[in-house]
């Protein structure tokens, strides 16, 4: 190689690192898929908390089978994060499982997002860590998912801090936004309360989520970011703004990352096993799940399924196969879009066949950020054009229909994004 | 992945960047190195944390754990390397005080079954119904010996949290006498390979005994006192 060829490939990686640090500052990537993540996860958390809505007392109960006690003695153990280790009282309990509740609908409709997700995490991991025993993979994934979701900026789109952004006239000084205010002194409050007048211990630097991090830490960080946030787009529309607009876009751009590898890391470890397991090399293995007592809801579909030796062993190839090869598919863009549809269906056929449904639509909801844009947006205009079709059916209302369609355009923006 | 779009936003973006100060522009680039190698960081750790025992891991274990646990860690079975080939029930039977003064035994009661029998034509199963038992059990098997000595607190714990479901299902009255005594078995039996395999399995049922537990207050949760 000549020096000048040196010299030329030199300055294309130059240029390359200078694009690449432009872009992960400049924009927060996949705004749909991320989106989708939050309303997913959200989605799932809440319905899950619906249906246990009778069990609730049961299962996270402070006088369930795995009562507040044997909870302590546990928690002082590994000292993972459970607001309802505050107080044994019932009232508590009923409080924090009606939060739980509450913030995972908001978050679900993307009302103050930012604050929600921390809300959202709170609430799954009390609930969650008060409780180990009771978990299966689809809760383990909620977890881990609720605590990324804080760091990305997943109300860009289809939500209503979306709508109300979109509302504002272009250039207009961002309103005092008095809900805000009062949102955020209601949780400093509270989060002083929790601090001097409960048992929670919260430590600045020890038993939080990360080694030296504690939960006093993020907590009164992400208020007073919150609050930083807000000054400086109301009095420091100038630099501050766009500097703290690059650091936020750039952690939402980290932790989409690191959604994404766990994704792989799921399905590749997943795959990786299997490999060696007797009964997936000699393609019996989905036989016997499918007749487990414990996760045979529909024993006739089960047989059904069951009945023909060379389905079941197709089946069994083809599971380890897409889990394996998963995550280098998405090299190739067609490739990594049929390998989604072959995973969705399985978590599909996992749902109604071995009963698992919330830990299906977690699975689900985790791999929908690596569906394509185009994708999303053509799904949404669907959605929307049936239910206008439907609403314009039900209710004439032709007026309010109309001031509905201001959004339309603002959602099919063209939008960056790391997937395709 | 990202080619095919417009160059424009990055563009734009870059022109942003160009325009802030020096001391903005270093903040800028010092928290992009610092999110790149956190999340490097974390990924590196994921990976270790679902990666068979290797020559890093089993450096560097302590530092591992003190980073997984306990909110990254990471519990996929996921049926690997082998799906669960056996059923295995819980059963439970009681020592009753009568009303007439004397001591009785009941017969087994199946509570895995009533779990099945809840779970069967339910499109959204409960965890108290296919988690709740199923995992206590777990949680017992690993905090015993083959002798049933329980190691530490999570031995005794794990006890006294079956005790508690086992009392919940029964109740505090059972057979018309109440309860002084419960004792506890799983009944494992193999799943016989599917009808097209010609292996032979033994799908005889074996049990696992565990010696009488006394019950006292302190066993009957909610619901259980009626």
């Amino acid at each position: 190689m000549t020096i000048s060829a040196v010299q030329t490939a030199l300055v294309r990686v130059q240029a390359a690192m200078a694009r690449g640090h432009a872009r992960v500052t400049g924009t927060a990537l996949g705004p749909h898929q991320t989106a989708v993540v939050r309303i997913g996860f959200s989605f799932t958390w809440l319905l899950f908390l619906l249906r246990e809505w009778p069990h609730r007392r049961e299962l996270y109960g402070p006088d369930g089978p795995w009562s507040w006690d044997m909870a302590r003695q546990l928690i002082d153990g590994n000292r993972a994060f459970t607001a309802l280790m505050w107080s044994d009282s019932g009232l508590w309990f009923e409080t924090v499982y009606a939060l739980a509740l509450v913030s995972a609908l908001l978050l679900l409709l993307g009302w103050r997002t930012r604050t929600m997700s921390v809300l959202f995490m709170l609430g799954v991991l009390s609930l969650q860590n008060r409780s180990i025993f009771l978990g299966d993979g689809g809760d383990n994934l909620i977890h881990l998912m609720s605590l990324y979701l804080v760091l990305t900026r997943c109300g860009q789109v289809w939500s209503l801090d979306a709508r109300r952004a979109a509302r504002r006239p272009d250039g207009q000084e961002p309103p005092r936004d008095t809900t805000g205010i009062v949102l955020w002194t209601v949780l400093g409050l509270a989060l002083a309360w929790v601090q001097l007048f409960t048992d929670a211990g919260l430590s600045p630097i020890a038993d939080g989520p990360l080694p030296g991090l504690g939960w006093a830490t993020i907590l009164w960080g992400l208020w007073l970011i919150q609050g930083g946030w807000w000054l400086a787009r109301r009095y420091a529309p100038g630099e501050p703004r766009t500097v703290l607009d690059m650091l936020a876009n750039l952690a939402h751009n980290g932790a989409l990352v690191v959604i994404m590898g766990e994704v792989c890391l799921l399905y590749a470890s997943a795959g990786w096993y299997k490999v060696q397991g007797s009964r997936w090399q000699d393609g019996t293995a989905l036989y016997y799940p499918l007749h487990l007592d414990y996760f045979s809801p529909w024993p006739s579909l089960a047989d059904a399924l069951a009945s023909s030796g060379t389905l079941v062993m197709l089946l069994t190839y083809g599971t380890v196969i897409v889990q394996v090869a998963f995550p280098f598919t998405l090299l190739n863009r067609r490739a990594k879009n049929a390998m989604l549809v072959l995973l969705m269906l399985e978590h599909i056929g996992i749902a109604v066949a071995l009963g698992l449904p919330f830990f299906s639509l977690a699975a689900i909801a985790a791999d929908a950020v690596f569906l394509p844009t185009a994708f999303l947006l053509w799904t949404v205009r669907k959605a929307t054009r049936a239910r206008d079709r439907l609403a314009a059916r039900t209710v004439r209302l032709p007026r309010q229909r109309a001031g509905e369609h201001d959004e339309r355009p603002d959602d099919e923006k063209p939008a960056p994004t790391l997937t395709g | 992945m990202a080619e095919t779009e417009p160059d424009e936003p990055d563009d734009e973006a870059a022109e942003r960047l160009a325009a802030l100060s020096l001391p903005s522009q270093l903040i800028v680039a010092v928290a992009v190195a610092a999110v790149a190698v956190a999340a490097a960081l974390h990924l590196g750790m994921a990976f270790l944390s679902v990666a068979p025992p290797n020559t890093i891991s089993k450096r560097h274990g302590a530092a591992m754990d003190d980073y997984t646990y306990p909110e990254f860690e990471r519990n996929w079975k996921l049926f690997a390397p082998n799906p669960l080939q056996q059923d295995i029930a819980i059963q439970a039977r009681a020592e009753i005080r009568t009303p007439d003064g004397g001591l009785a035994t009941t017969g087994w009661t199946n509570i895995s079954a009533q779990d099945g029998a809840a779970i069967h034509h339910n499109p959204l199963p409960s965890h108290t119904q296919q988690n709740e038992l199923r995992r206590a059990w777990e949680f017992y098997l690993g905090s015993h010996d083959a002798q049933e000595r329980p190691n530490g607190t999570r031995g005794s714990l794990s006890e006294h949290y079956i005790r508690r479901i086992v009392m919940l299902r029964l109740g505090p009255e059972t057979d018309g006498g109440t309860v002084q005594r419960v004792q506890v078995r799983s009944a494992t039996t193999q799943l016989a390979a599917p009808p097209w395999s010609d292996e032979k399995t033994d799908t005889k049922t074996y049990y696992r005994t565990l010696p009488w537990w006394t019950t006292t207050a302190a066993d009957l949760p909610e619901g259980a006192r009626r």
